[in-house]
């Protein structure tokens, strides 16, 4: 198995067990798109896509877990059109 | 490697550009909001919940937390979490402004109140809540005059009153606005209703950074679109003002005075001004970043984003540079067409071919209830430009808007809006 290969059943398996049943709860879930050498490429759909958590959710939640899990990851890139998210599970509004 | 508390409400628009900035100064981010994230309980180092209505136990908490994960700064992002954020830091001996000094930003009544013990010229006020009879007040407040509420932001429930029925109507309708759930959950202030005498004169925006009780200015916004009401919409910024230098220099010095007069000593500033033959009126000033996405038009130094300074500024890190880059630039917050839901937007790539446009973001989604001012409490979008002068960027952002066409379809069972349909919308 390459390491690419190795690395996204790590992933993967911390997405399925641990981060989309957690997202879940607001309707999101967490798609490995891929990954290439140690970047990891996911996309966010449901509530979390246009949400306006969904930095925190990637760079507080998401990212450092993979880092924790997966160490040999070095970078997780959202591909996600948050523009596109019709149903996002927070919508901003005027602070 | 540093540590920072980022402050940040659910529902801001503020959370990109904040988080972004904290991942370019490369530190380790913890973010505290006023709902249980979903991933709490996985990271409960960098996650944590704190009561925004309640300042007092939110520093407390973050206290506890800190024992535990320790942080070297707190920056809150917006108006909402202005107060928390400082009750937090002071309780952590952090870098920060009085509580106090922020809590008087958040209500507009002490905030008048303030300015007008201090001398800072400011429009004279008289405070109401919504028990208050309009009938009998109408008799009595001077005209032209402005409600509000004491508590909202972004122009929302801001209305111009010219006479006695415009009074009525007004009040009215501002009261159904604090009767909204989303608005009545904020709690302190939700009944007060605001009355200044409305002065006339086109309106500036001062973005600043306190340092050690010292304002500096970081740029200052022309916004060309006269708000004379009766509604406040807020269209165009442009920076920098083409204003005269010496008037520059009196809104400056306005603004120092206003901080000086709330008692605020560090952080971000976003103060709005209206100039006349008096002089510069402070019409607000708020410890915080300039509102929604339109930081993005500045740049300092070798550009860095005006959240990367608060940030620099609140962990101790060096601030090589305050100046602006000299390129004009200008944001357009998009109105708004009228009430309805959001079913398409186009002209987006003619837009983007305006020359000197450089990003045009659609924040609404499709099938999202648009509700215009006074109730409404959300963008349709911005677009941004630079160009060579501030008149080149006023007239892209013009043509840009020009070229957008936003297909509204009617609300169904919708009668005239009384309250905010969006649920999450708040000052």
């Amino acid at each position: 198995m390459t390491d690419e290969a190795e690395l996204k059943l790590k992933v993967q398996d911390l997405l399925d067990n641990a981060i989309n049943p957690a997202v879940a709860g607001h309707g999101g879930y967490i798609e490995l798109i891929d990954v290439k050498d140690t970047t990891v490429y996911i996309r966010m759909s449901g509530g979390c896509q246009g949400c306006g958590a969904a930095d925190v959710t990637l760079k507080a939640g998401i990212e450092r877990m993979i880092f924790e899990e997966v160490p040999e990851v070095t970078e997780v890139l959202d591909t996600t059109d948050h523009a596109a998210g019709s149903n996002p599970y927070y919508a901003p509004s005027k602070g | 490697m540093l540590r920072l508390l980022l402050v940040i409400p659910t529902t801001t628009y503020r959370t990109e550009d904040f988080v972004a900035a904290a991942a370019k100064l490369d530190v380790e981010m913890v973010v505290a909001s006023e709902r249980a994230h979903v991933l709490q309980a996985e990271r409960p180092d960098r996650l944590l919940a704190l009561d925004f209505a309640d300042p007092g136990a939110a520093a407390r908490a973050a206290a506890e937390f800190a024992r535990r994960h320790p942080v070297d700064a707190v920056v809150a992002v917006d108006d909402r979490s202005a107060v928390i954020g400082a009750a937090v830091a002071g309780a952590l001996g952090l870098r920060t402004s009085p509580v106090v000094a922020v809590a008087a930003t958040r209500n507009k009544h002490r905030m008048r109140e303030a300015f007008a013990r201090a001398g800072v010229r400011s429009p004279a006020f008289t405070l109401l809540t919504r028990a208050d009879d309009p009938d009998a007040w109408a008799e009595r407040v001077p005209y032209p005059c402005v409600l509000k509420p004491t508590v909202l932001s972004g122009s929302r429930g801001v209305i111009r009153a010219d006479d006695r029925a415009g009074f009525v109507e007004a009040f009215r309708r501002i009261a159904g606005i604090l009767r909204a759930p989303d608005v009545a959950e904020l709690g302190e202030g939700t009944e007060q209703i605001l009355v200044e005498e409305f002065v006339p004169g086109p309106e500036v925006a001062l973005e600043g950074l306190l340092v050690a009780g010292e304002l500096h200015v970081l740029a200052l916004f022309d916004k060309p679109d006269p708000l004379d009401g009766p509604f406040f919409e807020e269209t165009i910024y442009v920076t920098p003002s083409r204003l005269a230098g010496a008037v520059q220099a009196d809104i400056a010095a306005e603004a120092r005075w206003a901080a000086r007069a709330l008692g605020l000593t560090e952080g971000p500033v976003h103060a709005e001004l209206r100039i006349n033959e008096r002089g510069p009126w402070v019409v607000e000033l708020a410890a915080r970043t300039i509102g929604g996405l339109c930081s993005r038009t500045l740049r300092f130094g070798t550009g860095i984003t005006l959240e990367e300074l608060v940030l620099r500024h609140a962990l101790g890190i060096e601030l090589a540079s305050l100046e602006r880059e000299p390129r004009p630039a200008g944001v357009m917050m998009l109105p708004i067409p009228r009430r309805g839901v959001l079913r398409a937007v186009r002209g987006r790539a003619e837009a983007l071919a305006v020359p000197g446009i450089e990003e045009i973001t659609i924040t609404a989604h499709l099938g999202q209830e648009l509700v215009p001012l006074p109730e409404g409490g959300r963008y349709l979008g911005f677009a941004f430009a630079r160009g060579d002068t501030p008149a080149a960027v006023e007239a892209a952002l013009r043509e840009a808007h020009r070229r957008l066409a936003f297909d509204v379809a009617p609300v169904e069972g919708a009668g005239r809006p009384g309250g905010v349909p969006a649920a999450q919308a708040c000052g």
